[in-house]
């Protein structure tokens, strides 16, 4: 890995977005890679759209935002229109295929625009809850900067407290970011 | 107070964090005694970890009424002998700088971090380099203070150790001026005792209260921020400024890199040097012969090695996320020269690699036509 990717996640509040993120760039971390997370953030507690910039690569990372994202994913209508501005001749933009109505928001620039049924598949074949874990699955297929092994450790580290409560827990996350991958892998795109 | 005698941080050890984690681990590590603060964002954190570790390591927090409270009971703590801090940003630091004109006016060692975040007034919390000004010259005053930009979360655990040793060792209030981006990304750092560094910390002592009878083996701890006379006000600032001018060459620090026929040189401080940085390598390996200026204080600027490089420099780009504040300070410190300064000021919002490269390759190439 020469140069660092760069990941733009975009939900709204609630969805998980900025979570996966810091477990994305843990697992990075325990990879012994270079890791750079940066929330944007603002005034409004709820109910806003909430973007997380990530950039993992084998040499300190530069500047904590970026201009074009190699993948963006976007998970609501906002969320589309909020980080269009990230895509570019290299980016993979993957949408969730359940937003209605955003046909005209798509980035027109993008490598490819790829809708990809996460929520559905989480609310049929696994739990709404875990639908974020299935996300980050998707990211990890899709740009492989860390293994499902570190990605499963920081997910760990991230959720033990719940997962002390109630274990079947730990097997559905995995199971979902399993999901997240086996998506990516059946569209066959990679970075 | 529970005592404990655990260090917070021993030997080294590999992090990834936030910068006001970062903040708060070095404080720690630096041995500070006590944190005095009101919320505001992005600096809350520091605060949150913090107040999460006094218990831990036998170390007190005061959560004050507002910004004015909190720089007025660090002056107290300072006073007391206490390796005192305290953090803020934006409208918390205009409050907060009366107490610390008032740190200025008896030399009192405090310890301040500033978040900056969007201004004029509640502006943005999330980012600007517009407290530079406010920072560095502050209230009332000369601005004898001594400010460091730091650029990464390995320069903020090493400034705020540093900043305890500056101010304690040379009596005057010193400040890490960082941002709400480096007080909420994530970054790997190095956390480290100081002593396994070979670091020692400046030892601190009480001000007012100190044992012995004035007269005989210790003088009187007079302290004023309130004269009579003019010219005793005078006679004071003039010490004072001297002071300050005589160590400001042994304090200022500066990163520096440019090739010997410099057709541009990058000044940035703070945040937008990791992006001056990216874009003077990327133009480099495309065989443009550019270069970079970093101050790392803001005051004291360093000035002699900002004059040479600009010296050999065909033309300078100030790149800030503020509308010329750092750019003031430069054509101050350039006064005689007669090197063309080019600027790219974006008050309130984040500057990317990819937007230095362009506006200099724009230049370099208005100069090669």
């Amino acid at each position: 890995m020469g140069r660092a990717v760069k990941i733009a996640m975009a939900g709204e509040g609630g969805q998980g977005v900025q979570t996966i993120a810091q477990i994305l760039t843990d697992a990075a971390d325990f990879e012994g890679k270079e890791a750079l997370y940066i929330p944007n953030f603002g005034v409004e507690q709820r109910g806003g759209v909430t973007i997380a910039f990530v950039q993992i690569g084998d040499e300190k990372i530069g500047a904590p935002k970026f201009k074009t994202a190699d993948i963006v994913i976007a998970l609501s209508g906002r969320a589309v229109r909020r980080t269009r501005m990230y895509a570019g001749p290299q980016t993979l933009f993957f949408y969730d295929s359940g937003i209605e109505g955003i046909e005209h928001d798509l980035p027109t620039n993008a490598r490819q625009v790829l809708p990809i049924p996460a929520l559905e598949t989480a609310n049929k074949t696994l739990n709404p809850r875990v639908f974020n874990i299935l996300i980050l699955g998707a990211v990890i297929g899709a740009s492989r900067v860390v293994t499902i092994d570190k990605a499963q450790q920081a997910i760990e580290k991230r959720l033990a407290y719940k997962f002390e409560q109630n274990p079947e827990l730990r097997e559905l996350n995995f199971k979902a970011l399993q999901a997240g991958i086996d998506l990516v892998a059946g569209m066959g795109v990679a970075i | 107070m529970s005592e404990t005698s655990a260090k917070p941080v021993e030997g080294e050890r590999r992090a990834f964090m936030t910068g006001n984690e970062a903040v708060c681990w070095a404080a720690l590590a630096a041995g500070a005694e006590i944190m005095y603060g009101y919320p505001i964002t992005p600096q809350n954190e520091i605060m949150h970890y913090w107040t999460r570790n006094v218990p831990k390591f036998g170390k007190r927090f005061l959560q004050t009424e507002d910004e004015l409270s909190a720089g007025f009971t660090t002056v107290g703590g300072v006073l007391a002998g206490r390796r005192a801090f305290t953090a803020t940003a934006g409208p918390g630091n205009v409050l907060m700088q009366e107490p610390l004109a008032m740190a200025e006016a008896m030399r009192i060692p405090t310890v301040v971090i500033i978040q900056q975040r969007g201004g004029p007034s509640t502006a943005t919390v999330i980012y600007s380099q517009q407290e530079v000004t406010l920072t560095c010259f502050g209230g009332n005053g000369e601005g004898l203070r001594i400010v460091y930009s730091t650029s990464s979360h390995q320069e903020l655990f090493d400034y705020t150790i540093k900043a305890f040793n500056t101010a304690w060792k040379y009596r005057f209030p010193t400040f890490v001026l960082a941002d709400g981006y480096q007080a909420k990304m994530r970054e790997s750092l190095t956390i480290y005792d100081p002593a396994s560094r070979g670091i020692s910390m400046v030892p601190t002592e009480p001000f007012l209260g100190r044992p012995g009878k004035i007269g005989e083996g210790r003088t009187a701890a007079h302290l004023r921020n309130t004269y009579n006379i003019e010219e005793e006000l005078n006679a004071v600032l003039e010490k004072d400024i001297a002071d300050y001018e005589r160590y400001a060459p042994e304090i200022a620090e500066y990163d520096s890199s440019a090739p010997e026929d410099c057709d541009l040189l990058v000044v940035t401080h703070g945040v937008v040097f990791r992006s001056a940085r990216m874009a003077v390598r990327d133009l480099t390996s495309q065989g443009k012969k550019i270069g970079y200026f970093r101050p790392i204080t803001l005051r004291p600027f360093p000035e002699e090695q900002f004059r040479q490089a600009a010296a050999r420099a065909r033309q300078i780009l100030v790149a800030e996320s503020a509308y010329g504040q750092l750019l003031k300070i430069v054509q101050q410190n350039l006064y005689g020269s007669t090197v063309p300064i080019r600027t790219m000021l974006k008050p309130g919002v984040g500057i990317t690699p990819e937007e230095i490269t362009e506006e200099c390759s724009a230049i370099l190439a208005g100069k090669e036509a």
